[in-house]
């Protein structure tokens, strides 16, 4: 099985950290970005499997980026999974109405992401 | 656990760019820049320390962050205000943030209800609000029904199974039904498409949890005539079979798709009938009823009656119609456990028609047009600046390397003679080239580390707030010069320093409004604090049009504490400084007095810390002014190269006023023993560095040479040398970092030749010598 390749966007230098540890100790290739639009000049350029984003970032937001990504380019069955706090329901149902596939909870537990992903990856 | 440790580094150094940013975006909204970038910045801020404190169990912080992160998004959308009340709040509530911060690091616990008034108010402030608003909410899903309609097409299930499947209508139960197994129906929706979320991958998520048993339900599927390409026909029966399986479990693979599907769980069989009744099926009913009328999707456009109809269906399959092994057969599967490739086979026709749907067909070319503009509009702006992060430790080592570059610049220079630069006139013009380069580079590099003041800066309006507030006066602060830059080294030993003065200023200065109204002065008191940068130092200055300093209480308490000899007379100007005195000021008894004092031993500790020195000096009734002199701690500096015995020393140049051949210069005796040199009619200390440092020197007095110093607050001072060498640059070495801080030298340097100069330090001099006389 070839390597799945995830992006993931936030601006949040300790959330991407830690991701980029989870994700790549779970054999991930991992690439990022720190708002949406560079996320997007990342699709742009890049074949990814699945998408990891934040919703509150500066430049472009998460959800603006879930549009423009679902708009743009082959990327309507591109996976996109929202980083998300807990208590955000309606920026989850928002995130949603952008096209967002799926959330993962902030904090999230390295298993469980593992597990969000695989739901959501072919 | 080391990775955890990097993530937490980081994380905190996350935060205090954050917690300084949140102060700047506060300067300006007090300011009036109340718009909504600033406080999408503020709210990110917040949003991103809670994110960071969550993922490491810092609970007391994630809980203040998150009530006050609310309250942002409710000032965000309007909800709330963003009165002048709420902006003190706030700037309150990034103290408890910082505070709070600061604890998760030093692992110092806050008490449990630290900042529970603050998150009381936010809560009132929510409550007051929060009826107005419950409209937004709904809008999200249906935004995007515009959105293509996936279409499962399997001609061949068509053929084979087509008539039959419509024949048998919803109620044909699709497998034989096992006591307590869980039958599920799931129909989605376009928008489950539209998501990238998919049936198949749901289906293996369940396959995961026990044996299931999957039948499509095509029925829907109508003649090609009729056929839509983006509606969706397909729906599925799903049995799962496992002892263990609760609803939650089940649901909990549908958490994605939640809204964009009709769902309905059941659990089946004698034992579990009323269960699946009462408790299980309400729940996916309500849910469908309102999903279906909202869906423009044929499928779901169905009259009331229908909708009904088909939702009975939920609990209905406690009453068995079971037609097995026909039923099953004729779709696809029967063994339990499917394999998942033969599902996977079922789906696969029509994936690649969802996978290939074109998007929006009403709104793509706005959608697409979008993205063009904001690119254009995010590119321009990141062009503005754009940085990287770099390790503290590699800009260090670049600016070592750069000092040698500049030594060896200068010993080469040096080497020099007449004779030589006749000869090589080509070496010459290399070596000035050289010279300017590497000039150049200095500065550039000395830049990368340099940072305005202003993240400091940033805090102290808040701080002033604050002490307003507890104090009952009426403070405003005006700040100058916050674009100046210091080394960020200092910068960051530059807070506490600034906090105690400004403390002290606002505490000890600044009369209430009544006395000043009395005094014939405004009510409200000003704090000024001001940077520039003086030579090759960096002034920091704070003053304030208080009372000043009651001299005649430190006298008395530096008497009482014995920091000054009682037969001793201080000027004015000594006892000021004698709020800095070691052992003078941390005595409570002082905090309740008029006078200076708190905190003040502090201040001067840290300055020193940072080879900077501080000066005080105070008007009766009109103010006080601190002055804060900051070396540019890694900055090369222009000295002058003096001789004092055989060694030679450097006095920087910025604080030299003049040079006198001490032949020409009229010193008088005064009483004490000590001389003072009078120039245009000022009597100015005179300090013999020959003598101050213990050298021998045979120089004819005649023949030796004034330096005349500017010290702090236009003080000057004469220091007396054997000979002036002449004008060059130097590298600072702390003495602090290889030996130890020594009075009346501020460092180190390398000369061209090789030899070690100490670094003159005026103002540590005139000071040292106060203190010896006052002591």
């Amino acid at each position: 099985m070839t390597t799945l390749r995830v992006l993931t966007v936030d601006d949040s230098r300790t959330i991407l950290a830690m991701l980029h540890h989870t994700l790549s100790n779970a054999g991930f290739e991992v690439l990022q970005a720190e708002d949406g639009k560079q996320g997007l000049d990342v699709l742009k350029n890049e074949q990814v499997d699945v998408v990891i984003t934040d919703i509150n970032m500066p430049v472009m937001d998460g959800i603006e980026f879930i549009r423009h990504v679902r708009a743009t380019g082959n990327h309507q069955s591109l996976p996109i999974l929202i980083l998300t706090t807990e208590t955000s329901q309606d920026k989850r149902d928002q995130g949603k109405a952008a096209g967002g596939t799926g959330w993962i909870v902030k904090p999230f537990d390295p298993e469980k992401l593992i597990s969000v992903i695989n739901r959501v990856v072919h | 656990m080391s990775d955890l440790d990097d993530f937490k580094a980081t994380y905190f150094d996350e935060c205090s760019e954050l917690l300084t940013a949140l102060e700047e975006e506060f300067a300006a909204i007090e300011a009036g820049e109340r718009d909504s970038d600033r406080l999408n910045a503020v709210f990110r801020a917040i949003h991103s320390i809670k994110g960071g404190a969550g993922a490491f169990g810092f609970s007391a912080l994630v809980g203040f962050a998150h009530a006050y992160e609310t309250l942002l998004d409710y000032v965000r959308d309007g909800r709330i205000e963003l009165t002048d009340d709420v902006v003190v709040l706030c700037i309150r509530a990034n103290d408890i943030v910082a505070d709070h911060v600061k604890a998760a690091q030093t692992g110092e616990a806050l008490p449990a209800d630290y900042g529970i008034d603050e998150k009381t108010r936010f809560d009132a402030l929510a409550r007051g609000e929060s009826i107005a608003d419950d409209d937004d909410n709904g809008e999200g899903p249906d935004e995007f029904d515009i959105d293509f309609t996936p279409v499962m097409v399997n001609l061949d299930a068509i053929h084979a199974s087509g008539e039959a499947a419509v024949d048998d209508a919803f109620d044909m139960a699709p497998m034989q039904i096992e006591s307590g197994h869980w039958e599920i129906k799931f129909t989605p929706h376009r928008a489950l498409y539209a998501r990238a979320n998919d049936p198949l991958l749901l289906f293996r998520e369940l396959a995961a949890l026990g044996q299931m048993h999957v039948r499509a339900v095509l029925q829907e599927i109508p003649p090609l005539s009729d056929f839509e390409p983006f509606a969706v026909y397909c729906s599925w029966e799903i049995t799962m079979v496992s002892p263990d399986l609760t609803e939650a479990m089940i649901r909990e693979v549908f958490e994605f798709v939640e809204g964009d599907c009709d769902i309905s769980v059941a659990q089946v069989g004698a034992a579990a009938i009323g269960q699946a009744e009462d408790t299980v099926a309400p729940a996916p009913v309500a849910k469908a009823v309102v999903a279906a009328p909202s869906e423009p999707d044929d499928l779901l456009a169905l009259a009331d009656d229908e909708v009904a109809g088909l939702l009975d269906f939920a609990p209905e399959p406690a009453a068995p119609a079971p037609t097995p092994a026909a039923a099953v057969q004729d779709t696809f599967e029967e063994a339990p456990g499917l394999s998942f490739a033969e599902l996977a086979e079922t789906i696969k026709p029509a994936a690649p028609v969802i996978k290939a749907a074109p998007i929006p067909m009403a709104k793509p070319t706005a959608l697409a047009a979008a993205p063009v503009a904001e690119g254009e509009e995010g590119g321009s702006r990141s062009n503005g600046v754009q940085s990287i992060r770099v390790d503290l430790d590699k800009v260090d080592r670049v600016v070592n390397m750069v000092g040698e570059l500049v030594i060896t610049q200068s010993m080469l220079t040096q080497q020099m003679d007449e004779t030589l630069r006749a000869r090589y006139t080509e070496l010459v013009r290399g070596l000035e080239v050289l010279a300017q380069t590497t000039r150049g580079l200095q500065d550039s590099v000395m830049a990368i580390r340099a940072q305005p003041v202003k993240s400091v800066f940033s805090r102290m309006p808040r701080l002033v707030r604050e002490l307003a507030t507890k104090t009952g006066k009426k403070i405003k602060l005006e700040t100058i010069g916050e674009n100046t830059e210091i080394d960020k080294t200092v910068i960051e030993q530059l807070s506490d320093p600034l906090t105690h003065m400004i403390r002290n200023s606002a505490d000890h200065g600044i009369e209430t409004p009544e006395k000043r109204l009395a005094r014939g002065k405004p009510d409200t008191g000003t704090i000024r604090l001001s940077a520039e940068q003086a030579g090759g130092n960096i002034l920091i200055i704070v003053e304030d049009d208080g009372a000043g300093i009651n001299r005649e209480r430190v006298l008395q308490v530096a008497r009482d504490k014995g920091v000054v000899a009682p037969d001793v007379n201080p000027t004015e100007e000594q006892i000021d400084q004698l709020i800095f005195a070691p052992g003078f000021s941390t005595a409570e008894a002082l905090s309740d007095i008029s006078g200076r004092g708190v905190g003040m031993d502090v201040v001067l500790s840290n300055i020193k810390k940072i080879g900077g020195s501080v000066h005080v000096r105070s008007w009766t009734g009109k103010g006080t002014r601190m002055t804060l002199r900051l070396p540019l701690t890694l900055a090369v500096l222009d000295v002058m190269l003096v001789k004092v015995g055989d060694s030679p020393y450097v006095v920087p140049l910025s604080s030299i006023v003049e040079t006198i051949q001490c032949s020409r210069a009229s010193f008088e005796r005064v009483p004490s023993g000590g001389q003072v040199l009078q120039v245009r009619g000022e009597y100015v200390q005179v300090i013999d560095l020959a003598k101050r440092f213990d050298m021998v020197t045979e120089t004819d007095p005649e023949n030796r040479f004034v330096v005349l110093c500017e010290a702090e607050g236009s003080h000057k001072v004469a220091l007396i040398v054997d000979d002036i060498i002449g004008q060059q640059q130097v590298v600072i070495k702390s003495l602090e970092e290889n030996f130890e801080r020594v009075d009346g030298i501020a460092g180190g340097t390398i000369l061209g030749d090789g030899n070690v100069a100490l670094i003159v330090d005026v103002q540590g001099l005139k000071t040292a010598i106060v203190h010896k006389n006052a002591a």
